[in-house]
């Protein structure tokens, strides 16, 4: 079942990421001269201006370092509320603001480790796929 | 211009410390309005920014005892729209030398910029404006309409539903939760500190005392945070004279000097440095930048006023500059240190919380009535340094106060 959801925001770098999430990578930039890893997408590396950032395939895996659910319906309707939203460090280092996918608030725990999956949804572009994550399998 | 410019912002200088004071202030009847706005009786008409703007302005002007030919620069901050400086002055008759569009809608650039004008000689003295129509005009915060010059924070996780200020709040307070193992009523205290505060201001919004059983029973917006964890809307304007050192003297009030100012930024990481920080890094560079342009230690600091988005910004605050440690601000509450009479009262008037969302104009305002020794009922007794933090989710503007000679 196709999902509809907000808007993305797309444009260049944008797009880049969104087609790496359609055929099932997470793609993030990395900057080529210090390696720091950046997520949302940049201009330039904000560890040290460079602007040589190219994406890279990341792991996918991290733990929730919080979250927080949603009850006031901010987007009319578009999400059903209530809904959850978890904040992910990943192993490459950037914070990942998403969704559990097939866990919801009271499994969610401190630390726990997650692992990223991709869900079928749709915005006023189009369809696409969202990455979420998951409990990480032991 | 929702978001405020650092640019025009002269950078932190002891030479600067003390050049201009608050001579005058004016406010908007913030309680009646709001009645008003809600009851909306039959005749009642809506008001407009720049009407809100020219009462202000006419109300400080009365309170700094000066003469409109006396006016020499305006700045104006519409947060959400007004006519522009030139235009104001016109309307409101006066023949300025320097006006300032640029200097940032909320309360922390427009300041030191004006203290800048005023040393360089461009003016002596300048009303500074600030008005917004905010709950008339319908402003809706989060969702998908949100502002495009906002932080990238704010719209670019709405794929995932995650959007408005709330949210950045609620991710922060959860985190704070599991790290140092606070409760929902222990940040209940806040709101019920603060909404205590705001009861002894005749003209803060809300009057109604507030218990940790009304916090508890609220709804959640975005769990953890309760409806009281975030701060009012509502419509007003503040308008403050600020006027050359040497001339604030002999005027019917205490003039209010202004010391010291910082500013820090978010450069990089924004969430991480939000939330599992909480910007520490940043109210410790601005905050010492300040206090070592006012010459004073942050032990001097006898009442602090802090932009209170939500009850865990304003805990934030209070640890980020290290008035107590990190995860000691919520029993330092609890503990009646943020009082009138404690250690370190903090928004005496209520601030944006329960008192009025004049997007930390309004706590300036309230060091004015402090430190003229002016608060009545909620005065901090003899108070005489006074420190503001505005703070947005990616930048840090403290200044500092000291009650002047006259």
């Amino acid at each position: 079942m196709v999902q509809k959801r907000p808007d993305r925001t797309l444009g260049p770098g944008h797009d880049t990421f969104w087609n790496g999430c359609d055929r099932g990578e997470l793609r993030l930039q990395r900057c080529t001269g210090c390696g720091t890893y950046a997520w949302p997408v940049v201009q330039k590396c904000e560890q040290c201006a460079a602007d040589d950032l190219e994406f890279q395939t990341v792991s996918g895996r991290g733990k929730v370092v919080s979250w927080c659910s949603f009850v006031q319906d901010y987007y009319r309707g578009i999400l059903p509320v209530p809904y959850d939203t978890i904040m992910v460090e990943l192993e490459e280092g950037p914070m990942f603001l998403s969704n559990p996918h097939e866990f919801g608030e009271n499994e969610i725990a401190f630390g726990m480790p997650v692992e990223v999956a991709f869900i079928a949804c749709e915005d006023s572009a189009g369809r696409f796929q969202l990455p979420v994550f998951r409990k990480a399998k032991v | 211009m929702s978001y405020m410019s650092l640019f025009d912002v002269p950078t932190p200088a002891r030479e600067l410390a003390g050049k201009a004071a608050i001579v005058g202030l004016g406010e908007t009847d913030f309680h009646r309005d709001y009645q008003a706005a809600r009851a909306k009786t039959e005749g009642y008409e809506p008001p407009t920014a720049e009407g809100l703007a020219a009462t202000a302005f006419e109300r400080a002007l009365a309170d700094s005892g000066l003469e409109k030919s006396d006016i020499d620069g305006i700045s104006v901050s519409f947060l959400y729209g007004g006519p522009d400086a030139a235009s104001m002055a016109a309307s409101l008759g006066l023949t300025p030398r320097y006006l300032n569009d640029r200097g940032g809608g909320i309360c922390a650039g427009p300041i030191p910029v004006a203290c800048g004008a005023i040393a360089e000689g461009k003016c002596d003295t300048v009303a500074l404006i600030f008005s917004v129509a905010t709950r008339s005009i319908g402003r809706k915060f989060g969702g998908q309409k949100f502002d495009s010059d906002a932080p990238s924070s704010y719209y670019y996780h709405h794929p995932w539903g995650w959007s408005s200020q709330a949210a950045h709040w609620a991710m922060i307070w959860q985190h704070y939760q599991q790290v140092y193992g606070a409760s929902e009523a222990d940040l209940g205290s806040v709101a019920v500190q603060i909404r205590h505060n705001a009861t002894l201001n005749p003209n803060a919004v809300m009057q109604k005392p507030l218990t940790i059983e009304d916090y508890l029973a609220s709804r959640y917006v975005v769990k953890p945070l309760h409806l009281f964890d975030l701060c009012l809307v509502n419509d007003g304007a503040v308008c403050l004279i600020v006027r050359r050192a040497d001339l604030a003297r002999d005027l019917p009030h205490t003039p209010v000097s202004v010391e010291g100012w910082g500013r820090a930024s978010v450069t990089r990481d924004k969430m991480r440095t939000l939330v599992v920080d909480r910007m520490r890094p940043q109210y410790q560079e601005a905050g010492r930048q300040a206090l070592d342009m006012a010459g004073v230690a942050l032990a001097d600091v006898r009442h602090f006023e802090g932009y209170d988005a939500s009850t865990i910004h304003l805990i934030d605050h209070v640890e980020g500059h290290g008035f107590v440690d990190p995860g000691a601000g919520l029993e330092f509450c609890k503990g009646g240190g943020m009082a009138i009479d404690g250690a370190l009262p903090v928004n005496t008037g209520g601030g944006i919380l329960s008192g009025t969302y004049m997007h930390g104009w309004n706590h300036v305002a309230e060091i004015v009535r402090q430190l003229r020794h002016e608060a009545g009922a909620r005065q901090v007794d003899g108070v005489d340094v006074s420190m503001f933090s505005l703070a947005q989710t990616d930048q840090v503007h403290p200044i500092i106060f000291r009650r002047g000679e006259r």
